[in-house]
């Protein structure tokens, strides 16, 4: 009748098929890249040094107190980390998400950036700060109160300071959670409550808490499992003080001469861990008790401070110093300065530090551009990986693309650590040799991203409308044409997002990398773990600094990229 | 010309049938309304139309050209038809004449001639000034509108829609069925129209056809199935209805409790068995005199009375029986608790077959 020609019908289907090879490839791909190194981790667990089948790693790991204590130590570190962390968080997640506050979306800001603060860089900015002698807290104690040079008001070095420091940087996973939930809270439950009579105090016990209870939950699960899984900043704070946690623990039987056998044993507990509490989180979390039910619902009504606010505000911004204030302050005093102890003044101003890690120190080039080349390619890989699979899976396109979900999503209960010491043992040997190049740091990255990538894009997908793509296809647009025209466009903020998700989490990346860098694969955070250790504080505070304004320049060109005049924020 | 052909289209998911052996002929030019409750299969029939799913068993014609079968399914790009959603699809992305150009564009044509039938297509739905603005920055009929006109300006064989007035306010949505309707007037495509709404159905379509657990109740022109419904189903579903039930005495009379009535309308019953019998509302009639037929009449007590402004709404009980709903003109006013007779008009009393 009109003006397009029907092409044979038969054909057309057949096109279709190719989708199960893709299916089998990205699931060959998928189950390689997460299976072989696990799979080499339990095979190392189990044999001894000349292959034969024991369990004599295993009896070790239980039986020794080179291992139980570090396990005793790191269980101690988690709950109390898990329980700060959602002790600060709540109020101040509801304090922003619920009253009238002022500076709430400051407070909120604020808070994000100390989650992107990597965590081995908050512990050094701590260690500037209080370190028993040096540390610049300490001096200024002792210049007020005119103590003994021997004496001290803080040590970082010690079991304290290192639950201190952790939770600084994992109370945010507790306040994203928290806020979430408190903004999905329609004001119409805590009106309801009202109306039938009970007074403020009394909702928030009965209705508002039990509601962000889960969430509270979750949250302290996560910074239980980040807490327990760190690497960095138990390295940069405990060795000193003379303890191990696990995390370190494992990475000191890879120092000479190395015992891959025990480190796979003592790994598994930590991954066993993991994957239970992940699973209980998700329990937690999933209740359908607790999921929010029925209709419209209007913004949340905000409570009325009146004077108070000026107290809350005030308990936030102490809350921000120990994360983001003291810390960065530090950064950029012990960059500019000779030592950071110094006392702050004209003389002793420097650029010394400047100089020395880029004109002087031979690893800093080298280490930007391993780091800039492998943020790159695990962001854009990664992407698109997490890309095909959360299509896949959202548009449910081909049967089976649960199990592509589920190895999209299974590395989240990998800790790095864990991860590094399975790479390593995968990978030094034929038929895939990657041990000393690029390529071993790339996949552990890749696995280490994909879980949070592909959610964003899952989110991202689930967001546009399928009628959306079908009301292209009905009007004349083939399958591919319709993921063009339509979804690309759409899902543009989303994946621009889930890069930059991969990038940052590249670029802070220290516990799977300090396994598996040699000397020609240093990353930035390896250096700056590295020149930790030789006390070369100025110099971090540089590269951190440095690390730092990378990322963000990175983002900040990827989001300006293309056509900056193209897509408004309109949902219809 | 095509008329879109369903012969024994099915569609199972596991064992459940969601559509159920449907044969429907749409001839070309007719629009035809899908009317029936949620999970009814009809905007699965829909879908099996538009090509988005595909049938389990049957066919799906369109003129000569067999267009679903098992054996192989067009795609929805390759069908030449048109559809509109019911979250209206617009993409928020491009502008009302973006969106609008957009199937001529995939077609092919220059680019002036696009500029002009945009133009056009945007006079026709009353959006010239908004050629401009997003979809977000419209309000839901202007959404509405445009999804209307991105339909229509592709010329399809075969117009779908899918609910497209439900998420519109009861205001706009009655204007906009008449829009529809006009619309269809003017270009008199073959068009197949999904809709839970009876009243937007009668408005609408030059045909209903109920459906109920994937199957077809029944078809007609509004009149026949509001006059003439067949089933206690599309009696209730259009129009709504008193159903009485009881056991047939002969051919035209049936005992439902204490009434005895005469049917005047419907097929012949068949004496001693089971029997439905279908009055409207408004059909019955009150007083509050005795009345001296000896069939078709009953005493009854009414239960609530209400106030409508143009007319009164009751309920009544003859005996214990299942209350009976009364709508009468406003100025018969009977109290509450009040003994009442009723008539129920022979006439309109029809046996219903199912």
């Amino acid at each position: 009748m009109t003006s397009i020609a029907l092409p044979a019908p038969a054909a057309r289907r057949r096109t279709l098929d190719l989708s199960r090879p893709v299916l089998l490839f990205f699931a060959a791909f998928l189950a390689l890249l997460i299976g072989l190194p696990m799979g080499w981790l339990v095979y190392f667990s189990l044999t001894d040094a000349s292959g034969a089948p024991t369990i004599a790693n295993f009896y070790t790991v239980v039986t020794e107190p080179q291992f139980l204590t570090p396990f005793l130590t790191t269980l101690t570190l988690a709950v109390s980390v898990g329980f700060i962390a959602c002790a600060v968080a709540t109020p101040v997640g509801w304090l922003v998400a619920r009253t009238d506050m002022p500076m709430r979306r400051e407070v909120r800001a604020l808070v994000m950036a100390s989650f992107v603060t990597p965590p081995f860089l908050g512990a050094i900015a701590w260690e500037i700060l209080a370190a028993p002698n040096s540390g610049i807290l300490n001096h200024v104690w002792r210049a007020v109160t005119g103590a003994e040079t021997d004496e001290h008001l803080f040590n970082i070095y010690s079991l304290t300071g290192l639950i201190f420091v952790i939770a600084c940087y994992t109370f945010p996973y507790v306040f994203v959670l928290v806020t979430n939930a408190l903004d999905r809270i329609p004001a119409e439950l805590e009106d309801a409550s009202s109306i039938l009579g009970a007074k403020t105090w009394y909702t928030m016990r009965r209705i508002t808490v039990p509601l962000v209870l889960p969430a509270m939950l979750a949250g302290s699960l996560v910074a239980f499992l980040q807490a327990m899984t760190l690497f960095g900043s138990p390295a940069i704070l405990a060795l000193p003080a003379g303890f191990h946690t696990m995390t370190t623990r494992i990475w000191s039987l890879f120092q000479f001469p190395p015992k891959p056998g025990l480190a796979a044993a003592a790994a598994l507990p930590l991954l066993i861990i993991t994957i239970l509490l992940l699973r209980a989180q998700a329990r937690i979390l999933g209740r359908r008790g607790y999921a929010i039910v029925g209709g419209k619902y209007g913004q949340p009504r905000l409570v009325q401070l009146g004077r108070w606010k000026w107290v809350a505000l005030a308990v936030c911004v102490v809350v921000l110093c120990l994360p983001v204030f003291l810390p960065y302050a530090a950064l950029i005093k012990a960059a500019f300065t000779r030592l950071p102890s110094d006392p702050l003044t004209f003389d002793t101003l420097t650029l010394k530090h400047l100089k020395f890690v880029f004109f002087e120190f031979s690893q800093t080039r080298l280490a930007l551009q391993n780091t800039v080349i492998l943020g790159i390619a695990s962001a854009t890989i990664g992407t698109v990986l997490a890309l095909v699979i959360a299509y896949v899976t959202a548009r449910q396109a081909i049967a089976g693309h649960r199990i592509l979900g589920f190895l999209a999503t299974a590395p989240v209960a990998i800790p790095g650590i864990v991860l590094g010491v399975g790479l390593f043992l995968a990978y030094t040997r034929p038929p895939l040799v990657l041990y000393g190049t690029l390529w071993i740091l790339l996949l552990a990255y890749l696995t280490i991203e994909l879980p949070a990538a592909y959610q964003q894009l899952q989110s991202a997908f689930r967001a546009v409308h399928p009628e959306l793509e079908e009301a292209s296809r009905i009007l004349g647009a083939t399958r591919l044409r319709a993921l063009r025209d339509v979804t690309a466009p759409l899902l543009r903020s989303g994946v621009i997002a889930a890069w930059c998700f991969i990038f940052i989490g590249v670029m802070r990346e220290l516990s799977a990398a300090v396994m598996l860098f040699t000397a020609n694969t240093r990353v930035i955070s390896v250096v700056i773990y590295d020149l930790n250790e030789s006390g070369d504080l100025g110099s971090i505070s540089i590269l951190g600094l440095t690390m730092l304004i990378v990322t963000f320049a990175v983002v900040l060109l990827v989001n300006r990229l293309p056509g900056t005049g193209g897509p408004r924020p309109a949902g219809s | 010309m095509a008329a879109v052909e369903l012969v024994q289209l099915t569609k199972r998911y596991g064992t459940q049938a969601v559509v159920d052996a449907v044969d429907l002929t749409i001839a070309h030019g007719e629009l035809v309304c899908l009317l029936g409750p949620s999970g009814c299969g009809k905007t699965t029939t829909l879908r099996l139309i538009a090509g988005f799913i595909e049938p389990s068993d049957g066919e799906i014609r369109v003129g000569d050209r067999l267009i679903s079968s098992i054996d192989r399914t067009l795609p929805p790009e390759a069908r030449n038809m048109s559809m509109i959603f019911q979250s209206y699809a617009l993409w928020p992305h491009m502008t009302v004449a973006d969106n609008v150009a957009y199937g001529l564009k995939l077609r092919k044509i220059e680019r002036e001639v696009i500029a002009t039938r945009v133009t056009q297509a945007l006079r026709t739905v009353r959006l010239e000034a908004l050629a401009g603005r997003y979809p977000g920055e419209l309000s839901g009929g202007q959404q509405q509108r445009v999804a209307l006109a991105r339909a229509l300006i592709v010329e399809p064989e075969t117009l779908l829609l899918d609910e497209p007035l439900s998420n519109l306010d009861a205001h706009l949505r009655e204007e906009m069925r008449f829009e529809v309707r006009r619309l269809h007037d003017q270009y008199r495509y073959t068009t197949v129209y999904v809709t839970h709404d009876q009243s937007e159905a009668m408005t609408t379509a030059d045909r209903i056809v109920v459906m109920n657990l994937g199957r077809i109740e029944q078809a007609g022109t509004p009149e026949d199935l509001y006059d003439r419904p067949n089933s206690e189903f599309v009696a209730r579903f259009i129009g709504g209805t008193n159903v009485l039930k009881g056991r047939a005495l002969d051919a035209q009379h049936l005992e439902a409790g204490p009434l005895k009535l005469r049917c005047g309308d419907g097929g012949a019953l068949s004496p001693g068995s089971a029997a439905a019998v279908s009055v409207r509302h408004h059909h019955i009639q009150l007083s509050a005199q005795p009345l001296a037929e000896a069939t078709n009449v009953a005493r009854a007590k009414v239960m609530r009375q209400v106030f409508l402004g143009a007319s009164r709404d009751y309920l009544v009980t003859v005996g214990d029986g299942e209350p009976l709903r009364v709508v009468t003109p406003s100025n018969v006013n009977m109290p509450a608790g009040a003994d009442v007779w009723l008539r129920l008009p022979p006439e309109h009393c029809r046996a219903l077959s199912r």
